[in-house]
């Protein structure tokens, strides 16, 4: 079982180095389509990053809530323990 | 009476109308009419016969690409016959290779159908709303062309059919050029490319004198003949944006695919 503190680590790890990000930048209020500039396009890479760190299949309805780093850390949570 | 003052200076004066004007816009007519029966035809008779002489799903969605590739063919044969345009296409024998991403830019109405007549069983990326045109449903379904209304699903189902072996036609600006504006490549484009495919090959369409744009209704015709010239390209190396994470190289290849289109058709088609 992991931490909601452990999971925001790796995302950040991952978007810092998906996205060339500012680490800072990353936290759960963040907004990823208007504060971090990614975009629906970015998502869908996104997603294949987060399949290969849970190892489940990750589909673009798990995305559509998606709307924060929160959000995501909430997705990441429910796809490992589904 | 101003308008036909000896002193009135010739400023840009309207082109004047030629290559049987009158006939043209006849036949443009009418090539909207047969296209509606035509796709009637297929929708009604020939699909229908494609679902259920019984066959394996990607049997029948390789026949209903054939049906509509003759068909489409024969769309242009009749607008070619009848005078309504010119065209040539070069290098099209280089088109339908297994996992090929086929990228064209995207002047006029009928790019799409110079293409999918052209090339072999190819897939397509179509706008959404042919799955809600009652005449265009059945074939876009049984085809499996890929509405490009959601991004993500769009790219999966895209990444999926190329590695599935099938070719794919796809315009990056996802709509018609606005003429005299620049072209805007959208980047799903090459982010498909990275994903999935087994090669991107550009296809250059030139329209002269522009028509069917999307700034025009049909009934105006340009003074000349139209004359399509379609020139499929070298195809492009994908190995140096290999390295850098798909985010960031599908932006670099994206900005070099559109600057490449942009250099290509400056020049004249020669």
């Amino acid at each position: 079982m992991q931490s909601d503190d452990e999971i925001l680590d790796r995302i950040r790890g991952t978007l810092v180095q998906l996205f060339q990000l500012e680490a800072g930048d990353i936290t759960p209020a963040a907004r990823l389509y208007e504060d971090l500039e990614i975009d629906s396009i970015d998502v869908v890479d996104l997603m294949d990053e987060v399949q290969r760190h849970t190892g489940r299949k990750v589909t673009p309805e798990d995305f559509h809530s998606v709307r924060t780093v929160g959000d995501l850390v909430a997705v990441m949570q429910r796809l490992l323990h589904a | 009476m101003a308008a036909h003052s000896d002193f009135a200076p010739e400023v840009s004066p309207v082109e004047r109308r030629r290559d049987a004007y009158v006939w043209r816009l006849l036949v443009t007519g009418v090539c909207f009419v047969l296209f509606g029966i035509g796709a009637g035809v297929v929708g009604v008779v020939l699909l229908p016969l494609v679902r259920i002489i019984p066959a394996a799903r990607e049997r029948k969605r390789e026949r209903a690409r054939t049906v509509m590739r003759l068909a489409l063919r024969l769309f242009i044969g009749v607008m070619h016959r009848l005078g309504g345009l010119t065209y040539e296409f070069r290098g099209s024998e280089r088109l339908g290779r297994p996992g090929q991403l086929i990228v064209a830019n995207h002047p006029s109405l009928i790019d799409v159908v110079f293409l999918l007549a052209f090339v072999r069983g190819a897939g397509c990326v179509v706008k959404a709303g042919l799955w809600r045109n009652l005449l265009t449903r059945g074939a876009v379904t049984l085809a499996e062309f890929i509405p490009n209304d959601s991004t993500a699903d769009m790219i999966v189902a895209a990444a999926g059919a190329l590695r599935d072996g099938q070719p794919l036609i796809f315009f990056p600006e996802g709509t018609r050029t606005r003429p005299g504006q620049p072209m805007v490549f959208h980047r799903s484009g090459a982010n498909i490319a990275l994903r999935a495919a087994a090669s991107v090959t550009p296809v250059y369409i030139r329209v002269e004198p522009t028509t069917l744009t999307k700034a025009e209704p049909w009934h105006r015709i340009p003074p000349r003949r139209p004359h399509f010239t379609l020139v499929v390209g070298e195809d492009l190396d994908l190995q140096p944006y290999r390295a850098a994470p798909l985010p960031v190289a599908s932006r670099k290849l994206n900005e070099r695919l559109q600057a490449h289109f942009e250099a290509e058709l400056e020049r004249p088609a020669c």
